[in-house]
């Protein structure tokens, strides 16, 4: 009797295993067309579904489903996030938010920054590199007085009706994607094959896209020599970014460079301190080189890396 | 059943049955799979390549599988003999971290085997400190070892993959449904629904999430692109071995500390294994000190991670009454053999983080209240009191305050580290201090006996 009982032990649990392995083989990932793999957090990941669910909406119904929207506000403004929905010229059909911003156009409206936040959008919805519209600004929560910082993500969507609108939605205290990062210092490589070394004044610019929150965009010649700092608004602080090092004696710039002979881009990380903890940081740093005049200039960001949960 | 032992399912050197055995040593393999996190996060914060966050998690399995098979088998001065599993040790991670960045995985490795040196070095000393741990204090130590499984545990159960990220409700559901099929199993359970009580709630908790959380379901899709048989792909990576001089004193605080965990381990594997003592026993304490020293030496050489002895294990052992170290043997054995699976070890990775955290949760409740009725099962003076308040108050203070410790001096950094090694350190000091006087007079008395014999 015994034995009969070990043996059906023995038996149930590859069979459970060998069931598991049969249904897992049928399974399909949900939202197919949509790829969030380059983001770590769910609250990213979150937001970008929030939106992308609500621009099918739109894009299915048209302009009928702005009364849907309207008439389900609250299912559309979350404690973390609200959804909104302008014209391309950047006048507001819908915001889940803040109700008295709907039939005025934001086009030229500045945050405390001095950053065109609409203009940026726009102009997001027509980069390649940026598949889902990212703009870091910022900007204030419903019923506060306070600015907080904010990174949204956007959906062009042409209603049946022909209508060109985007619709969007922001997070506020965002977390670092490094993602973020990547689009930034890969449309800075494409702005200076463009436009050569004018576009260097863009970059550097504190009220571009280039800029936000601590993140900036820098730019360096292949021996170390910098062409934007990578921490203040002039070059006047020369520092030879091949020999720095970080908190271990890492030489992340050095490293990068060699990797850099066989590929054009390349992520490194480095350890920072934090006052606040008692264990040194880690900060994500993408490279991306490119071409200009015959010479190699590389431009970089840096970015915080996630922390594990415990 | 129990023929050895009125008191357990399988006593410590029982063998079950084949069928018992692996479906007992399953259930500890499950709840070793929480450690597995560390070598992925670790590969991602490199931004390594999947490649080699599969090398890397396949040398750390081995290590921790080998590991867990000599820490049970019990040879001439290596291995507790106690179900003692090992797990790939979060106590290494940020080390490791640091030193790979600095000079990459062959400076990790060097670091890891000076790690696993240190705390071989450290086994024997550990046999000559048994005055220092009087019942109490070994009680407090098991108290700390249950506390030290909270982070863990309740990051798991509300499903965090990373630090102030988005919690969902459903997670906490999943995570609260899991623990109380766990509970119910043990509380009311008999036979073997009390024997696999962690089981039955870990694929209860699994299937839930499965059926509710389609999330949990399409992640699972990725299942299909790993191959059922894999051996580890050495890349460049993984060749040679570099050393930092300017790393050993780090490296030796941290192995101390380690070490300090794993001592604290195997003191509640001995409690729940050979309950009859009536003292430490600190020899086989001192050989799984070696055995857990070995095993981290051994994840150096191969490239893996470093390993530790797993605290949720023991729990698990101490509330469904099973004890035997052959389950140690066999969950290593597994643990090993799934590192050249990656199929089944890929479908074993996505059990949901709540359910884990339930697990670990269960697990951590037994090892709080074990070092609790430890503590208190002998008489209690206001000398105690100090001791265990004093340095309650101190070692919890480096959970709930991190940030405190960041803005002290160096000295008081390198003391005050984590609640388990800071509580069982202050608590070393202060029962010496709080007992001078005694100790005094016993060394009088010695004295004045001595001279009573000698009649000067």
């Amino acid at each position: 009797m015994l034995i009969l009982k070990q043996w059906r032990l023995m038996i149930a649990f590859p069979a459970f295993l060998l069931m598991m392995a049969i249904l897992i083989s049928g399974c399909k990932i949900q939202y197919e067309d949509l790829n969030l793999t380059m983001y770590q957090y769910r609250d990213t990941k979150n937001l970008v579904k929030f939106v992308y669910d609500a621009s099918l909406i739109l894009k299915k119904d048209g302009l009928k489903s702005l009364d849907y929207f309207r008439n389900n506000r609250a299912r559309f403004r979350t404690p973390e996030y609200y959804l909104y929905i302008y014209d391309i010229k950047g006048t507001n059909i819908f915001h889940a938010g803040m109700e008295h911003l709907e039939g005025k156009n934001l086009w030229d409206v500045t945050d405390k920054n001095g950053k065109k936040a609409v203009q940026f959008i726009v102009a997001a919805l027509e980069d390649r590199n940026n598949p889902h519209a990212w703009v870091h600004y910022s900007w204030w929560e419903p019923g506060k007085f306070y600015p907080v910082p904010k990174s949204s993500c956007h959906f062009k969507v042409r209603t049946p009706e022909g209508e060109e609108l985007f619709v969007g939605g922001g997070i506020d205290y965002p977390h670092e994607e490094k993602e973020f990062i990547r689009i930034i210092v890969d449309d800075a490589a494409q702005l200076i094959e463009r436009k050569g070394w004018k576009a260097l004044d863009d970059i550097s610019n504190p009220v571009s896209k280039y800029n936000y929150r601590d993140v900036r965009v820098f730019a360096f010649h292949q021996d170390g020599e910098l062409l934007i700092s990578p921490a203040v608004a002039d070059t006047i602080f020369q520092t030879n970014l091949l020999d720095c090092t970080d908190e271990v004696g890492h030489k992340p710039f050095a490293k990068a460079i060699k990797e850099l002979e066989s590929q054009d881009r390349v992520w490194e990380v480095f350890i920072a301190k934090n006052r606040y903890k008692r264990e040194p940081i880690k900060k994500s740093l993408y490279i991306r080189k490119t071409m200009i005049d015959g010479s190699a200039i590389y431009f970089a960001a840096i970015t915080d890396l996630p922390e594990p949960p415990y | 059943m129990a023929k050895d032992g009125k008191h357990y399912e399988y006593s410590v050197n029982q063998v079950p049955p084949v069928g018992h055995l692996l479906v007992l040593s399953f259930q500890h393999v499950l709840l070793l799979f929480v450690s597995l996190a560390f070598p992925i996060l670790f590969a991602a914060q490199l931004n390594e390549t999947t490649e080699f966050a599969a090398t890397l998690l396949a040398f750390s399995m081995i290590a921790a599988g080998f590991g867990s098979i000599i820490q049970a088998l019990r040879l001439p001065f290596i291995g507790s003999g106690y179900l003692c599993p090992n797990v790939v040790g979060p106590s290494y991670f940020s080390l490791s971290l640091s030193a790979a960045w600095a000079g990459g995985i062959p400076l990790m490795r060097g670091m890891i085997i000076v790690a696993g040196l240190a705390e071989m070095a450290l086994a024997p000393v550990i046999e000559k400190l048994k005055k220092l741990f009087p019942t109490y204090i070994v009680g407090l130590v098991m108290l700390m070892i249950g506390i030290s499984i909270i982070k863990p545990a309740i990051a798991s159960f509300f499903g965090l993959a990373f630090r102030d990220d988005a919690i969902k409700g459903i997670d906490i559901f999943v995570g609260m449904f899991s623990l109380f099929v766990m509970v119910l199993a043990n509380v009311w359970g008999k036979g073997f629904v009390k024997m696999y009580c962690l089981l039955i709630g870990m694929l209860a908790g699994w299937i839930l999430a499965l059926i509710i959380l389609p999330e949990y379901w399409y992640s699972l899709a990725v299942v299909k692109d790993y191959p059922l048989f894999a051996l580890p792909v050495i890349g460049p990576q993984f060749s040679g071995i570099k050393f930092d001089f300017g790393m050993i004193l780090t490296v030796s605080i941290v192995a101390i500390i380690g070490s300090l965990k794993s001592f604290g381990n195997l003191l509640v594997a001995q409690k729940i294994s050979e309950p009859e003592l009536t003292e430490t026993n600190f020899v086989p304490i001192r050989n799984g000190l070696m055995a857990d020293g070995f095993s981290t030496l051994l994840a150096g050489l191969m490239g893996g991670m470093a390993v530790d002895t797993s605290s949720s294990n023991i729990g698990v052992a101490g509330a469904t009454k099973v004890v035997s170290r052959w389950i140690c043997v066999c969950a290593g054995v597994i643990f090993l053999a799934l590192a050249f699976f990656p199929k089944v070890l890929t479908i074993l990775t996505m059990i949901p983080k709540p359910v884990l955290g339930g697990a670990l949760i269960f697990a951590g409740s037994f090892m709080v209240c074990s070092g609790l009725e430890e503590m208190f099962s002998e008489a209690w003076n206001s000398r105690k009191t100090f001791v265990v308040g004093i340095s309650l108050f101190f070692g919890l203070s480096t959970g709930f305050l991190p940030g405190l410790y960041a803005r002290t001096p160096d000295f008081i950094q390198t003391l005050f580290t984590d609640p388990l090694s800071t509580t069982t350190i202050i608590a070393i000091i202060l029962n010496q201090i709080f007992n001078f006087d005694i100790m005094i007079e016993n060394l009088k008395n010695r004295a004045g006996l001595a001279r009573a014999r000698t009649g000067i």
